[in-house]
């Protein structure tokens, strides 16, 4: 192995969610950007928001913050445009985040027995654990109603 | 942080523009191509025409009218597209499929970008329903695809109830004349 694909590997983005920190392979993030309009309209998709436009492209939102964090997304949000495949087929994606994202390297932890299915792993960032996000189960995951997807919301565990 | 971890291209080419007409229902705005549509009519106007369909087998047909020697479906556009209920004003009689459409109102007419095919994200109805998005402004606007109106499936069952109803309005005549 390179220590290119190396670095890639065990690169993160660590974003933050009503308060709360998640990761996603760094591989996969193209960036952050800035508060822009989500254009909604009627359709039937679970867990798409709407779409905003970056760079002259449509890119699809994922409203995951129910699954997340048991709450709406915040008004004035932030995005994390990611790739997600589509057989052949890349897409950009995004989803709302706080607006405060960091780039670090770690090693992923296996992922506890008990997390939800989106969750790939876990990473030991300074005195926390921060679940690593699994895109594409995330956003294809059933839709939460806000009131029960707060029981178990995603975990930063102090250790 | 704004690190940007890659450069995410332009696209390079402007879209052609279409005609549109842009309309409002149920308070949202969507957009159909001008040459879609035959006709515009006030619904008040074609209330005096329209023909109600007992036990409609379509939730959101519940009427039909005749134009000429064509039937047309009143499709309500709100329920059509899962809103909250407004009273339509207009009726956008489509050409090439028999539909007519209740709207609430005609925004504008303007020339606008070929619509973008819909993210591969959406997997609903939306497909059926949308030609794509057009970008106005910095608005993105759902071009409708006026044969989403009605599926095939929804336009047989419906010609089948007008077969039945005719059926039993001519058995009615025939009975009351002997």
């Amino acid at each position: 192995m390179s220590a290119t694909t190396a670095i890639a590997k065990d690169s993160f983005v660590v974003l933050q969610l009503g308060g709360r920190r998640f990761a996603l392979a760094a591989e996969i993030v193209s960036e952050l950007a800035p508060p822009v309009r989500l254009n909604e309209f009627p359709h039937q998709t679970p867990v798409v928001s709407g779409v905003i436009v970056r760079r002259g492209r449509m890119i699809p939102v994922y409203d995951v913050a129910p699954a997340l964090i048991g709450k709406r997304s915040p008004a004035s949000r932030f995005y994390l445009v990611a790739t997600r495949r589509f057989h052949s087929n890349a897409e950009l994606s995004a989803i709302p985040v706080d607006g405060e994202c960091e780039l670090v390297n770690a090693e992923l932890l296996p992922t506890p027995d008990d997390s939800p299915k989106y969750v790939a792993g876990m990473l030991a960032v300074g005195d926390g654990r921060i679940e690593v996000l699994d895109f594409e189960k995330l956003v294809t995951a059933e839709p939460q109603p806000i009131a029960s997807a707060a029981k178990h919301p995603g975990t930063e565990a102090r250790s | 942080m704004t690190t940007v971890m890659h450069t995410i291209p332009k696209p390079r080419r402007e879209r052609p523009k279409v005609q549109a007409i842009l309309f409002t229902a149920g308070g949202r705005l969507f957009a159909v191509a001008a040459d879609a549509v035959h006709e515009i009519r006030s619904a008040d106007s074609l209330a005096g025409s329209a023909v109600e369909i007992s036990q409609s087998p379509v939730q959101k047909v519940k009427h039909f009218v005749h134009r000429g020697a064509r039937v047309y479906f009143v499709v309500n556009s709100c329920v059509h597209f899962g809103l909250r209920p407004t009273r339509p004003r207009l009726v956008l009689i489509l050409r090439g499929c028999p539909a007519a459409v209740l709207v609430d109102k005609i925004e504008r007419m303007e020339n606008i970008p070929a619509p973008s095919p819909l993210p591969f994200a959406f997997r609903g109805l939306e497909r059926e329903w949308y030609l794509g998005l057009a970008q106005i402004d910095d608005q993105l606007i759902p071009v409708v695809d006026p044969a989403g109106f009605l599926s095939n499936a929804e336009l047989t069952e419906l010609n089948a109830t007008l077969r039945r109803a005719e059926a039993g309005a001519n058995q009615e005549l025939q009975g009351a004349r002997t």
